[in-house]
């Protein structure tokens, strides 16, 4: 039992669970309570102490049928055979409870077994004669042994371990093959060369398929229960690396939850900061409190606590022609940063500059940024004429509390940079990051000025995948707080 | 925790059966919940939408274990100071300048101030003794002798601090005082918290608990809630009733109608002696279901809507 709900916990974590050792302890103690008769009640069971949220209920509650329609012969663990008919009975009352398809699937099978056997007893003294264990087994029509069998040679051939689906027919071949399916086929070939033997070998060769099916089944579930997630996660972390510009439109959707749940992070990473912002009053009850014992002199003050200014973060976004590759995704994670910090302004240009936080505000995620490419995007990229708008636009807002983050590769066609005002950004805030799409190399190149902007900023970054982009924001917020 | 009747919590279906009776009606899941929490004495957390019976849950929990309720209400800047124990500091005072004439008796004749000291010592830390404790409600949950039922109700709410501070008593069923030293549960309490899911728990108190998760019951089950609660009304208004709420929660509103609004309602029905539910009745009455002026005008053109599909569900 133990072993069993192991392996099940061991799924439910590829399936991406979190799932701590003390909470295992639960499950068995849990499990021993109710017992494994009763399948909802255990399924209930498992799921209180295993799955801690909605969401992972629902999948727990899905590997739970998977799983468990595989164990169909759960009762048997005590080494206890059970004759065919018991099987089947309790093949069918589990598919009743458990309501899937494979576990009827199965019990359809063996019923087809048993419905045949009035032919097999046709043929009972050459069945006798079999010398190949499996080809006993198949005749002896033993279910449950028989897949007792699969699970002891899946273990062995590794069913567990299999990461693509590719690989799942040579799985199926080497389970055969442990299982002693080369005897049985040579010894198949010997009848066969005996006319008398016919049926008996047509029957051994349609049990033989119909085994091969069923370890195929087996070990297609044992990859679905533990290692598809693998697969998954495999490719979230690539994506974190792959730069911004080779994501491929298949991806976008992927990105985009990746991008939230990075936000998302950051943001219970500052509400935690901001619950320990509290206001300068003296705590009269607490100062009471504490010094009574000094017969009512107040030796201790107690504060309720110190005030901290929160930041200010200005985002400046460029969308222009030459960063229209990554633009949409800089949006993006702009968009989530606004929804998830409380002060947060967002601007965009390309030549001019327009701020961007009320329609970030109104409007949904895919509408704002299909409006914002429409307006401002593609255009020729003037950084003189967008730092001028945003002396207009927010320069007087900026104080030593402000942190100015500007999104962009410093491209500016050859035309003046208009430094003075960068300049002045710096002078006011002191905290002005400069996150660059292009690699370092390429700084300076063509017609970037990234080295005119250099001395006006806190810190320059090469921003170009997620994961950039997280650790830059991620260290920032923890220096800001 | 010493269970009194034992008898009644002997299998989910027992309980399940005891809790109608009390007038609790409740799925399979809540029935398992309580069994598993009486039985290996562990917590549970209860999420759900408002209005679905969290707080209800603990409070019948008591009256079938006939434990008593100790109930502990959060809220933002909530400390240990109101949940664990507090000094009765007027008291201190009070008896300090009372004792002071004593205390000169006690140190008269005392030769330097290592002997007075010394002398002070002997009374022991009697100002930080247990006359001078206010318990609060989680140390009156640990110290109640048989056992007790205690309902932290709205855990999202507290702050972060708070939460953490909550593990040592949960998983061991013991708490600090520094001044006392570890004081551990005469008998394990059976503790509910309940929470609205306005913010993410950390993972080692859910580690902690039992997770239960209670949704807005089904059809059959909101119907027998409302013969438990509102025996008088009649059979079809009922059905018409239980249909028509569950259309509205398909809807898309800022809230929707949650157990107790449906039993507000039925009563409402009752009372206006209403016996078939048309158009005009539930315009009159809408505002018992719907709590927000923008979901009230959203539904009312879709009334009839919903009424046939109500109908037609039946």
């Amino acid at each position: 039992m133990q072993k069993v709900l192991g392996d099940f916990i061991y799924a439910l974590r590829q399936a991406g669970l979190p799932i701590s050792s003390a909470e295992t302890l639960d499950a068995l103690k849990a499990a021993q309570l109710v017992g494994i008769d009763n399948a909802p009640l255990l399924k209930q069971s498992l799921g209180m102490t295993l799955s801690k949220r909605l969401e992972h209920r629902l999948i727990h509650d899905q590997i739970f049928d998977q799983y468990f329609n595989g164990y169909g012969h759960l009762q048997e663990e005590g080494g206890k055979p059970l004759s065919q008919e018991a099987y089947e009975k309790a093949e069918n009352a589990e598919s009743e409870a458990v309501n899937s398809e494979a576990a009827s699937e199965q019990a359809a099978a063996s019923t087809s077994s048993s419905v045949e056997n009035p032919n097999t007893s046709l043929i009972p003294e050459a069945a006798a004669n079999l010398s190949s264990p499996l080809a006993q087994q198949l005749m002896a029509g033993d279910m449950s042994a028989l897949q007792v069998m699969i699970t002891g040679a899946g273990a062995g051939a590794g069913a567990q371990e299999v990461t693509f689906s590719t690989q799942i027919p040579i799985v199926t071949y080497r389970v055969m093959q442990a299982m002693g399916d080369s005897e049985l086929q040579q010894e198949l070939q010997e009848l066969a060369k005996e006319d008398e033997n016919s049926a008996l070998v047509q029957l051994l060769r349609q049990r033989r398929s119909q085994l091969q099916q069923q370890i195929r089944d087996y070990v297609e579930q044992q990859y679905l229960l533990f290692n598809q997630g693998e697969s998954q996660k495999l490719r979230e972390s690539n994506l974190q690396k792959i730069r911004l510009t080779s994501v491929d439109h298949s991806n976008y959707k992927r990105m985009g939850e990746l991008v939230r749940k990075a936000a998302k992070r950051l943001a219970s990473m500052h509400s935690r900061r901001r619950r320990i912002t509290k206001r300068g009053m003296l705590d009269v009850r607490r100062t009471v409190s504490a010094n009574a014992a000094f017969d009512g002199f107040l030796f201790h003050t107690k504060w309720k606590s110190t005030r901290i200014e929160r930041p200010k973060v200005m985002v400046i976004c460029d969308v222009s022609g030459s960063v229209s590759s990554v633009a949409r995704f800089l949006l993006l994670f702009l968009y989530c940063l606004q929804d998830v910090l409380p002060k947060v302004r967002s601007f965009v240009f390309s030549a001019e500059m327009a701020e961007v936080t009320e329609l970030f505000a109104k409007k949904e995620m895919d509408e704002a940024l299909a409006e914002i490419l429409h307006r401002w995007a593609n255009s020729p990229t003037h950084y003189g004429k967008a730092l001028a708008d945003f002396e207009q636009l927010a320069l007087a807002d900026i104080d030593n509390k402000t942190t100015v983050i500007m999104l962009g590769d410093a491209r500016n066609n050859g035309s003046d940079g208009n430094i003075a005002v960068w300049e002045e950004v710096y002078r006011r805030s002191q905290r002005v990051l400069w996150l660059n799409p292009e690699g370092q190399t390429s700084w300076d190149t063509g017609d970037s000025i990234m080295s005119q902007y250099a001395p006006y900023c806190s810190l320059m970054e090469t921003c170009n995948s997620l994961r950039d982009l997280n650790r830059i924001l991620g260290s920032e917020l923890k220096r800001s707080g | 925790m010493i269970i009194r009747n034992k008898d009644k919590i002997s299998s989910p279906d027992t309980i399940k059966e005891h809790f109608e009776a009390l007038g609790y009606i409740c799925s399979d899941a809540i029935a398992t919940s309580v069994y598993l929490a009486c039985h290996l004495q562990k917590p549970i957390l209860v999420e759900g939408p408002p209005g679905v019976g969290k707080t209800e849950l603990a409070k019948k929990t008591s009256e079938l274990l006939a434990a008593p309720l100790i109930r502990m209400q959060c809220y933002e800047g909530l400390d240990e100071a109101k949940a664990l124990y507090e000094w009765k500091y007027g008291k201190q005072l009070l008896y300090t300048q009372l004792l002071k004439d004593q205390l000169g008796d006690v140190m008269r004749g005392a030769k330097g101030l290592d002997e007075s000291v010394t002398r002070l010592h002997q009374f022991g830390d009697i100002f930080y003794s247990d006359e001078f404790l206010e318990p609060r409600p989680l140390l009156e949950a640990l110290r109640a002798e048989d056992g007790a039922i205690l309902l932290i109700d709205e855990i999202d709410k507290a702050d972060q601090e708070f939460e953490a501070f909550l593990l040592e008593l949960l998983s061991d069923y013991q708490i600090s005082i520094p001044e006392l030293g570890t004081i551990k549960a005469k008998s394990n309490p059976i503790v509910f918290l309940t929470s609205n899911n306005t913010r993410e728990l950390s993972d080692a108190l859910k580690r902690r608990c039992l997770h239960l998760y209670i949704p807005f019951p089904s059809k059959t089950i909101e119907q027998k809630i409302i013969s438990a609660q509102v025996p008088e009304l009649n059979e079809q208004l009922k059905q018409q009733l239980v249909s028509f709420i569950s259309e509205l929660r398909e809807m898309a509103l800022k809230k929707v109608p949650a157990v107790s609004e449906t039993i507000d309602w039925a009563r409402a029905l009752l009372l206006l002696n209403v016996d078939n539910l048309d158009h005009d009745w539930i315009k009159t009455t809408l505002n018992l279901l719907l709590k927000f002026q923008d979901d009230i005008e959203a539904v009312e053109p879709e009334i009839d809507n919903l009424l046939k599909a109500a109908n037609k569900q039946r």
